[in-house]
């Protein structure tokens, strides 16, 4: 069995998008509860949140975004950017928590205290521009963690699969023009969902050109293709590339039960993609899988949905 | 909504008495394919299309089974052989709507656009009206689309707008499909969030039916019921 580690912090409980709002605290303990009625918390290396260096928050983001991201929370303003992005006084330093807590748990598994590593945080991510906050995301977690491993720890080619229902526009934008960075998301078909990018044209910029891949899904489609399109897509996409080290944006929001999108994924599709991408780690990353949380707002189903997505790394 | 406003007032024109290879590398060299003739006066006289070049000599004939005379008299041969002469044009006053009926109609891919003298003001492309189109669907932000059917009467999309913005969500734009079914439509709000979910409920109680997303469309062939 593997070392897991399971990055879990009430501090990650502390922004609150107010009333309404499908992403919610609330997501989280239904998460916990999963794993924990599923008694796997004992095989499973908790890991607590830890505030992140700015340094690293600027590999990716502005200066002037970051400044502007407290100023504009701690004035008390409710939103940011967009309407959509809610928060409370406490979100900025969530987000640091957030992204710090992704960074440690980057740390321990290169130094080889844990294998592998779901790390369920709030706010997600992956919608976060460099200069933008967008679709409930302030910093881009994944991003930052990608930067994180390169240049502190020497990772050459970092692959990101990105299986949130939603394609992970900020991922893509930052990584565009980089060739040591594989950026692979598969979403609902961007003409029906947001952010509206993500489009099976969109391969990579300049000296990035071949390094993003987007597949697009349909509405009413599930389990078969995803499946279909995965080895269609992602297999000899990863075979060449060779990631060193997989990072997954994990979003549970495609799940069939979850109203925010139209794809209809079951509990054991999504174990499927999870065991493919636990699977590639092994081939070319030594196992390094580390996932961590975007979307995913059904909270009937985020507990079994959690409680299979860790069992699958605990057997990487 | 002028053509003036969409079009492109820096025009990259050819001389008519340049040769044909000439056109050929400044629409390669711009990634252009019009090329409008003026005299000395800005005077609009005709318009070079990089079709009229490629039906005039074709690749094969040039690189490889031309003959030296045959290429001789194509080097030779000048704008003025084969251009357009007193092309199809648009006034300034023209609206993007008379442009897209235009371009319809007359199959052309791009318009000079003139004053009351004739004197060249610009060129409208269809890349030109797709920016338009893009900047009006709103596409170019995050947000996500949604698809109502609603019977034809007055206040149906009032009803709509007013429950979208209840939800403090701004639109994006929205698109009316106008052939439904009888006595229906099809209501496209593009709507600039990530957050559709309790808007799509408030919409279904307030009595309208979402469509199947497979099943949108802009301009489908009604169906009588
Ligand atoms: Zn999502």
């Amino acid at each position: 069995m593997k070392k897991t580690g399971y990055l879990h912090d009430s501090m990650y409980l502390l922004h609150d998008t107010g009333p309404y709002h499908p992403e919610m605290a609330d997501r989280l303990t239904a998460i916990y509860k999963g794993i924990e009625k599923a008694g796997l918390l004992d095989q499973l290396t908790l890991i607590p949140a830890i505030r992140a260096d700015i340094k690293w928050i600027e590999t990716v983001h502005t200066s002037e975004y970051i400044r502007r991201f407290e100023e504009v929370c701690l004035s008390g303003n409710r939103t940011f950017d967009y309407p959509d992005n809610q928060m409370c006084t406490d979100t900025y330093e969530t987000a640091f928590l957030a992204a710090g807590g992704v960074l440690d748990v980057c740390r321990r598994v290169m130094t080889g205290e844990i294998d592998n590593a779901f790390c369920a945080v709030r706010p997600p991510g992956h919608h976060a521009e460099q200069n933008e906050a967008m679709g409930f995301c302030y910093l881009n977690n994944v991003a930052i963690a990608t930067r994180y491993l390169q240049m502190e720890h020497g990772i050459k080619r970092v692959g990101v699969v990105d299986f949130d229902v939603h394609h992970g526009n900020g991922t893509q934008h930052i990584f565009e023009k980089d060739p040591t960075v594989f950026y692979y998301s598969i979403h609902q078909h961007p003409s029906f969902t947001f952010p509206g990018t993500g489009r099976e044209f969109e391969k990579g910029e300049d000296e990035g050109q071949g390094y993003t891949l987007n597949s697009v899904v349909l509405p009413g489609q599930g389990d078969d293709v995803y499946q279909k399109m995965i080895q269609r897509d992602l297999l000899p996409a990863f075979e060449r590339f060779k990631p060193e080290i997989i990072l997954v944006s994990t979003g549970f929001d495609g799940h069939m039960d979850d109203d925010m999108s139209d794809v209809n994924l079951t509990t054991k599709g999504y174990s499927w993609i999870m065991e493919t991408i636990v699977k590639l780690g092994g081939l070319y990353a030594k196992g390094r899988v580390i996932s961590v949380l975007e979307g995913g707002y059904c909270l009937d189903r985020l507990g079994e949905l959690a409680e299979n997505h860790v069992r699958i790394l605990l057997n990487g | 909504m002028f053509v003036s406003q969409s079009m492109v007032s820096k025009v990259i024109t050819i001389d008519k008495d340049a040769s044909v290879f000439e056109a050929q590398e400044k629409m390669a060299s711009n990634g252009i394919r019009h090329l409008p003739i003026v005299n000395s006066e800005d005077i609009l006289i005709g318009i070079i299309t990089d079709r009229d070049i490629r039906s005039t000599m074709p690749y094969r004939l040039i690189k490889e089974t031309g003959s030296a005379k045959e290429r001789e008299k194509l080097a030779g041969l000048k704008v003025k052989d084969i251009m357009t002469q007193d092309p199809q044009t648009i006034d300034l006053t023209y609206t993007i709507q008379d442009a897209l009926l235009m371009i319809q109609k007359k199959k052309v891919g791009a318009f000079p656009v003139v004053d009351d003298n004739g004197k060249l003001k610009g060129i409208l492309s269809i890349r030109d009206l797709l920016r338009a189109f893009i900047n009006v669907l709103g596409i170019g932000e995050p947000g996500t689309l949604v698809g109502i059917e609603v019977t034809e009467r007055v206040g149906q999309l009032k009803k709509i707008v007013d429950a979208v913005t209840e939800e403090n969500i701004s639109l994006g734009s929205v698109l009316v499909a106008r052939t439904w079914d009888e006595g229906k439509r099809a209501v496209f709000p593009y709507l600039l969030t990530n957050n559709v979910v309790r808007i799509k409920k408030k919409l279904s109680d307030l009595g309208y039916k979402l469509i199947d997303p497979m099943k949108w469309s802009l301009d489908r062939i009604p169906k009588k019921p």
